[in-house]
């Protein structure tokens, strides 16, 4: 069988060396350039799918178009998310997802969907996962699974990391809705969420316990590292001690 | 873009020594499809993404999910465990990473021969990309079970 390849990184194409691929310019998440721009990506794959007749030996081209629309790197939230909390952790974030409820309601009313949800919550129990997550941050246990009726989806500490996802996407939600001429980047996208929101400020907090709980359990810092992006968690690395590998979850 | 260094050192750091440590292809039968206009293409990505009743993904996995043809997208969500790519591209439109649409698209218009009534998603983020020979094996060998001329492999 033949095969085309889009690579996004590639000094580990040049590696691999498969017979044919398309190195393109896009960040990571986005290899086929810009969403929403059909015609965009229908080039992206007629370049590509066109080598399976121009290669004759394993070949990499480099598509020569920067994907446009990718955003702003600095950006600024238009909603006022300063909001009287009870004074806790778990109260502020309550309060934050609540400010945020009617934008993102209307991206999930316009797209007709969802990705809230990995953590085993329905799209409508954010209030729920915002909870929990607010009272891991408070409590430090990231071993025992969350009270209460939520047939959670996967088992400490690995709930995290998607109780945290299950979040995120919601604010993107509430980002793509508010009038503006482009949503943020990614690197701008997660400089607000950990510089400006109290989601981020949780998880971090959240970052410190798995940090504390992950000298008797590896797969505490592993959860760490897949809850907060490379570059916000003081100052540590993410993958500095992963390059051997690990075990499977389960 | 994703030149090394645009990204966070660390990260850059890492991913090249995940290049470094990567397998090598050697090819020992250079194949010469079909015209493009008489091919089946199936998409096969590491975008973690799947249908909202099928099991997470979880580290280091191995496994895939199947897409099918006709995806339902506000049936899919994605348990990819990394932080570190841009999700809201593919939030507001799953083709940006999963162009299923878009193949539609080429075959409506006689560019392409067909769609494959079955796709292939994986979960990349592992640091021993040879684990993935025996699943790999497989998905390669059901997709030629169905007919499928061409996999575009399509990463995230």
């Amino acid at each position: 069988m033949a095969t085309a390849s889009i690579s996004l990184v590639r000094e580990q194409t040049e590696r691999v060396n498969p017979p044919r691929a398309l190195w393109v310019p896009f960040p990571l998440g986005r290899p086929l350039g810009d969403p929403s721009d059909a015609d965009f990506q229908l080039d992206v794959m007629r370049a590509a799918l066109d080598m399976l007749s121009s290669a004759t030996e394993p070949t990499i081209n480099d598509y020569p178009v920067e994907a446009p629309g990718a955003g702003p790197e600095a950006w600024t939230c238009p909603l006022n998310l300063a909001v009287p909390g009870d004074g806790s952790l778990a109260g502020q974030l309550t309060a934050e997802v609540g400010r945020l409820k009617p934008w993102a309601a209307e991206t999930r009313r316009q797209r007709g969907r969802t990705t809230f949800g990995l953590s085993g919550a329905s799209p409508d129990q954010v209030d729920e996962v915002a909870a929990v997550l607010g009272a891991i941050a408070e409590s430090g246990n990231v071993t025992d699974p969350p009270a209460g009726d939520i047939e959670w989806a996967h088992d400490m500490p690995l709930l995290i990391r998607h109780l945290a996802e299950d979040l995120r996407s919601y604010y993107h939600e509430a980002i793509a809705a508010q009038p503006g001429d482009t949503p943020p980047n990614h690197d701008a996208l997660n400089a607000w969420i950990f510089g400006d929101t109290v989601l981020g400020e949780v998880l971090v907090a959240i970052g410190d316990h798995l940090t504390a709980a992950g000298e008797a359990n590896p797969m505490a810092t592993l959860v760490r590292n897949f809850v907060i992006p490379e570059g916000h968690y003081r100052g540590i690395a993410n993958f500095e001690g992963i390059q051997g590998g690990y075990q499977r979850a389960d | 873009m994703v030149r090394l260094s645009d990204l966070h050192e660390s990260e850059a750091e890492h991913l090249r020594a995940r290049a470094d440590a990567m397998p090598r292809l050697e090819c020992e039968q250079w194949i010469t499809p079909k015209p493009l206009s008489e091919s089946t293409v199936a998409i096969v990505s590491t975008c973690g993404m799947h249908r909202r009743d099928d099991p997470p993904f979880t580290p280091g996995a191995v496994d895939y999910r199947l897409m099918p043809r006709g995806v339902d997208w506000s049936d899919i969500v994605m348990s990819h465990i990394s932080a570190n790519f841009d999700r809201s591209g593919l939030a507001d439109d799953p083709n940006v990473a999963m162009p299923l649409d878009r193949l539609e698209e080429l075959a409506a218009a006689g560019e392409i021969g067909g769609v494959s009534q079955w796709h292939y998603t994986f979960m990349g983020a592992h640091p021993a990309p040879q684990m993935f020979e025996q699943s790999g094996t497989e998905v390669g060998r059901l997709l030629a079970d169905d007919g499928v001329d061409v996999a575009l492999l399509v990463p995230i």
